[in-house]
């Protein structure tokens, strides 16, 4: 039988326009307390973005630039010390909460899985070690698809078929499987009840890059073809040039440019964006290639104003008193500095 | 040739585990050679995937790991002779290591400096302070840092990029001939990436040291190595100038990898983002 007949009825929302995914102004903090002293280490601090539907939409950064928070924010994933201080996630198919934080457990067990799933970097940490694949597949997705366990254990083998992988995997322990399957028998279970929403934080990051590009090619078949929207966070630029529709570029816990992904490598106007992209190294180019100067600003204290300043080389008088705002230069492409998009007025 | 600052000749390596009724060879590196010219600094990088037997090879040119097969020697000191504390420290003032990652290579708790101090205190006889901070200063200029801006700080102070600029310095105060990077950069955050690999590129043409640089990174590879190896599965694949092997790659294995590096070029030429993978619609077809 067909995977199509094992999915369950539709119980998505009729509206299918508009975007799956909107965030406003998104503040998410770590606080640490000190003597009586609260300090504030701003990770997420103002972020808005929208996913549209059927797109996979990437987010770029160093290490500390905070992606990781702003993926655990959205999954609802908060526990102190972190918190969120503002704004609001909405997702199209949990409206009126403002964010699955704020949603109350009945909601979030309906929505988890069934609407939201998880491709995570370490498939170790999602793979209970102790229990065989077929029962961690029985875990996460039996309760949201409908019909007998027979009909159940098909559609498994049948999905797990579109990522190339043998039926006999469901009777291994995870550590039986070497990375690459263990990675694609996660991305299996993160998909198998056709999501619309899919978060990928780093799903490719430990592998090797033979095995890479394959499981990039299975993340994006499988998207395609069950039309689902993922949010792909990776720092490696050459990964988003393969598989992101468009690109939203995060520094110190801003972001600060978003644009379709060939108009991010074609054009970039940021200054921190043009530096990513013309910092990568080519087979077949001996163009000499600089690093920035200066390090990533501590997120506890970070510079006034434009959080780039500091080692801009465009830098203004205005950047260091004033955030820039992120402003459209031209459709769909987003930047926030002042001297790429004309906002020096006040 | 007596010339050769680091010989390589036929070495091997088998990992025995299991007991003594069922014990399993696995065989991480086999009979690879190669030689380096003391008179010709290089960027030597070694290539393969999680599993190529890049890291032993690298912990056997340290002297970590004791091949099974085979012989090393650097600058005419043949590994297996080195016993004894003054074997090993005249062996370390040839050879210094740089770790992958940064923030696990320093005590957490220990500030820098000290570090850097006791490093050079322990390779040279030098008793006056003042004496070992011109040292180690000098050392860190070499780097792009310097003493002041190092003083007195924790490891976490630092950024990834400046912590590995620091480990680079902590090489060179022993005045070594030979550093072994074993993926140098790739816990390093991308804006601070290249520099740390031009820095790689300074202290071959300006100190003349050689430089073994393991890595999984085709592209950086290209950018600084004069010759590379490709391992699989312990084995040298291939070999050569690095231009030419990775330009036009003759193995199978080689154009495997070659093939699989993502470039930034495919987006800006706006062509198709990707192509999901085939398998999907032959299985459909299929079903």
């Amino acid at each position: 039988m067909s995977v199509e007949a094992a999915a369950p009825a539709d119980t998505r929302p009729p509206d299918r326009s508009g975007p799956i995914l909107s965030v406003t102004d998104l503040r998410a903090h770590f606080r640490t307390t000190h003597f009586g002293v609260n300090r504030y280490v701003r990770a997420v601090d103002g972020i808005s973005f929208d996913v549209k539907r059927g797109e996979i939409y990437g987010l770029a950064g160093e290490s500390s630039s905070g992606k990781t928070t702003l993926v655990k924010t959205i999954a609802g994933a908060i526990k102190p010390p972190l918190e969120v201080v503002g704004g609001t996630i909405d997702f199209a198919f949990l409206p009126g909460y403002g964010g699955l934080h704020r949603a109350p457990p009945t909601e979030v067990a309906r929505i988890r899985w069934r609407h939201l799933s998880y491709i995570m970097q370490g498939s170790m940490n999602v793979l209970n070690p102790v229990r065989r694949l077929r029962q961690s597949f029985v875990d996460f997705a039996r309760p949201h698809i409908a019909g007998t366990a027979k009909e159940f254990e098909t559609a498994v083998i049948g999905h797990l078929a579109r990522v190339r992988l043998e039926p006999s995997v469901l009777a291994a322990y995870p550590h039986e499987l070497s990375g690459g399957m263990r990675q694609r028998a996660t991305i299996a279970l993160a998909t198998i009840c056709r999501p619309d929403f899919i978060i990928a934080d780093e799903p490719t990051t430990a592998l090797d890059v033979v095995v890479q590009k394959d499981v990039l090619g299975m993340i994006h078949g499988i998207q395609r073809e069950i039309g689902s929207s993922v949010l792909f966070v990776t720092h490696d630029m050459g990964v988003h040039a393969h598989i992101a529709d468009r690109l939203g570029i995060m520094y110190a816990g801003r972001l600060v440019e978003e644009a379709t992904t060939p108009e991010i490598f074609k054009n970039p106007l940021h200054p921190y964006t043009r530096h990513l992209i013309s910092s990568l190294p080519r087979i077949g180019d001996d163009v000499p290639r600089g690093g920035l100067e200066g390090a990533p600003p501590s997120l506890a204290d970070p510079p006034p104003g434009c959080r780039f300043h500091p080692r801009c080389p465009l830098a203004m008088e205005i950047c260091s008193r004033r955030v820039p705002d992120m402003i459209e230069t031209k459709p769909a492409h987003r930047v926030a500095c002042f001297a790429v998009n004309g906002s020096t007025e006040p | 040739m007596s010339a050769a600052l680091l010989e390589v000749s036929h070495v091997g390596k088998i990992f025995t585990r299991g007991g003594l009724f069922s014990s399993r060879r696995i065989v991480a590196v086999d009979d690879v050679s190669f030689q380096i010219d003391a008179a010709r600094p290089e960027i030597f990088t070694v290539i393969g995937e999680s599993g190529s037997g890049k890291t032993t090879l690298s912990r056997m040119i340290l002297n970590i790991e004791r091949p099974t097969s085979g012989a090393l020697s650097v600058d005419g000191l043949d590994l297996t002779t080195v016993r004894t504390n003054a074997g090993r420290m005249a062996f370390m003032h040839k050879v210094q290591p740089i770790f992958q990652n940064p923030f696990e290579a320093f005590n957490p708790l220990k500030q820098l400096d000290r570090y850097l101090f006791m490093t050079r205190r322990r390779f040279h006889a030098e008793a006056d302070q003042a004496t070992i901070e011109v040292a180690v200063d000098e050392a860190l200029r070499n780097v792009g840092l310097s003493l002041k801006e190092v003083r007195r700080r924790y490891p976490h102070e630092l950024s990834g990029g400046q912590l590995q600029r620091v480990a680079i310095a902590r090489a060179l105060l022993s005045n070594p001939k030979l550093i072994v990077a074993d993926e140098p950069v790739s816990m390093v955050d991308a804006s601070l990436r290249m520099s740390i690999v031009n820095l790689f590129k300074a202290l071959r043409d300006d100190l003349g040291l050689s430089i073994i640089y393991v890595t999984h990174d085709l592209a950086t590879a290209y950018y600084i190595s004069d010759r590379i190896i490709i391992m699989q599965k312990g084995k040298v694949v291939e070999s050569g100038d690095a231009r030419a092997v990775l330009n036009a790659p003759q193995h199978p294995y080689s154009r495997q990898l070659r093939a699989a590096v993502l470039l930034p070029g495919v987006a800006a030429a706006g062509g198709p983002v990707s192509q999901p993978a085939n398998v999907f619609r032959e299985f459909n077809a299929s079903e």
